[in-house]
């Protein structure tokens, strides 16, 4: 066949993978602090990434929507965020996010960078990554706190939707988180989850048959006195802990979208300094 | 480029001046039950997986082991010891962030404390703090110890550790006990060979319920262990 034939054999093999439809989004956002609390002051949106800001007071709320409806293999989607000195920021999307059935190539591709400066807040507060059967993602949040910074995250997965019958047996999930307090990492999550989701899932070490779960951290000066208030809200199948007397963290799992969303929300209203996102309460 | 290829060679040098046997002696030494750093203490939060009913008999003890094992602490302790040894920068803040709740970071770090303060009186080795992965991997380095044995024997001690807490927590009979270790050595075994690298980029941790039942084990009304 000789070298022709190898590279033109090659080609063909690719050539499924570059017809995949690619979406590209970036967004980059910071604010800055305001004669009414807080105010933009960069804001860049290109690609399939744009954001909504409601009328609130006293913070700025942005929400995201990523306009190609979901997530595919080969599509590359960056955040950028910045809550500047003095100022508060709450990020949230205006529905679940879902990530779609892949073909095979690379992974669709969410990084997410956010920088608190000191006396600033942000809130990180996604609604659920839904994944679908056959589904890959990567995804990649980091984040970067001035010692004086606070910070609330939420991350809710759900892994595949049960009432709907679907199955997920075979998907690529790779999620990490790195937190970082005055440049010293304070926190590091990373889950890969490759193959069938489901059957991992009720492994009784893993999920013990939950198909949704989140990740809560909670970085201010009150995170120790919290702890206790957290923990009576949380059931059997949720814990809360301090890594530092200024971090609280919490982990949940749930059997669904549903059951985890009514976990989540008294225990978000009562880490998060405002209302919660509207697109939470609906 | 001189200074790293001359570590190299004396890091292979070292490694291959250390017989098997005297490997296995040695790192039976430093993770037999004898050794002072209290690793009965700790249940890693399998106290509460037992008062909550998860594990009830030896079938489902060998079943969480063997997720803790794949998908937990086995296999992410496991790459943060290969990356200590392979001396990478970080590896000891790594494993602190990485840990999930307060009584696994302190499960980590009391004992590798112990760990360091012994093996620097008796091999006068380093006094440095680390995580007790950490500390292992490092201190296997310095002996020259094989790099794959002090990995899968870690694990086989850490599993033989949470074994002895089910025995007396379930409880279960001691031949029970010994069956489940006889079933999971292998996993430790395969799980050695594939964190040999030491890619921290690949750290990963699925044990969400046992991180749970750790984090609740903090206020777990009946306790026999610190974790």
């Amino acid at each position: 066949m000789g070298i022709y034939g190898a590279v033109a054999q090659s080609a063909e093999q690719i050539a499924p993978i570059q017809e995949q439809p690619r979406a590209r989004g970036t967004l980059r956002l910071s604010t800055k602090a305001g004669p009414k609390g807080s105010a933009i002051d960069g804001l860049r949106q290109q690609g399939c990434l744009k954001a909504l800001f409601p009328r609130v007071t006293g913070h700025t709320e942005a929400i995201l929507i990523n306009t190609s409806g979901g997530i595919t293999g080969g599509d590359r989607l960056r955040i950028s965020a910045t809550a500047g000195a003095g100022s508060r920021l709450a990020l949230t999307t205006q529905a679940a996010e879902r990530a779609y059935a892949a073909q095979p190539g690379p992974a669709g591709r969410l990084t997410t960078d956010l920088t608190v400066a000191d006396g600033a807040s942000l809130a990180w507060l996604p609604q659920e990554t839904i994944l679908f059967d056959r589904s890959a993602l990567n995804r990649r949040l980091s984040v970067d706190l001035a010692p004086e910074a606070r910070f609330l995250m939420v991350e809710p997965i759900i892994f595949g939707r049960r009432a709907m019958g679907e199955r997920l047996s075979a998907i690529d999930f790779d999620d990490r988180v790195e937190i970082r307090r005055a440049g010293r990492l304070i926190y590091l999550d990373a889950a890969r989850l490759n193959g069938d989701a489901e059957a991992h899932l009720d492994r009784p070490a893993i999920g013990a048959g939950a198909r949704a779960m989140a990740a809560v951290v909670f970085a201010a000066p009150e995170a120790e006195a919290q702890l206790p208030l957290v923990r009576a809200l949380l059931p059997q199948s949720a814990g809360a802990s301090l890594l530092g007397p200024d971090l609280l963290v919490a982990r949940l799992l749930a059997p669904d979208s549903l059951a985890l969303r009514r976990m989540l929300l008294p225990l978000l209203t009562r880490l998060n300094a405002g209302p919660l996102p509207r697109s939470w309460m609906t | 480029m001189a200074a790293p290829m001359a570590t190299i060679i004396l890091t292979l040098t070292a490694h291959t001046t250390m017989s098997t046997e005297r490997a296995a002696l040695l790192l039976s030494q430093w993770l037999s039950p004898a050794f002072p750093v209290g690793a009965f203490a700790y249940s890693h939060g399998l106290e509460t997986a037992v008062a909550e009913g998860a594990i009830a008999d030896a079938t489902e003890l060998a079943e969480w082991l063997t997720d803790l094992l794949l998908w937990g602490a086995g296999a992410s302790d496991a790459r943060l010891l290969a990356a200590s040894w392979q001396g990478a920068a970080d590896t000891d803040d790594t494993a602190r962030a990485f840990a999930s709740s307060a009584e696994r970071l302190r499960e980590t770090e009391l004992q590798g404390a112990a760990f360091v303060a012994t093996v620097s009186k008796v091999w006068d080795h380093s006094n440095d703090p680390a995580t007790y992965p950490v500390a292992i991997g490092a201190a296997a380095a310095r002996e020259g110890l094989p790099l794959d044995l002090t990995i899968s024997m870690y694990l086989q001690a850490f599993v033989s550790n949470l074994i002895s807490a089910a025995v007396r927590l379930v409880p279960l009979g001691q031949t029970d006990g010994q069956v489940v270790l006889k079933r999971l050595t292998p996993l430790c075994e395969r799980i050695s060979k594939d964190a040999m690298e030491g890619d921290l980029h690949e750290l990963s941790s699925l044990c969400w319920a046992s991180d749970i039942a750790a984090m609740r084990h903090e206020t777990q009304t009946t306790r026999l262990f610190r974790t």
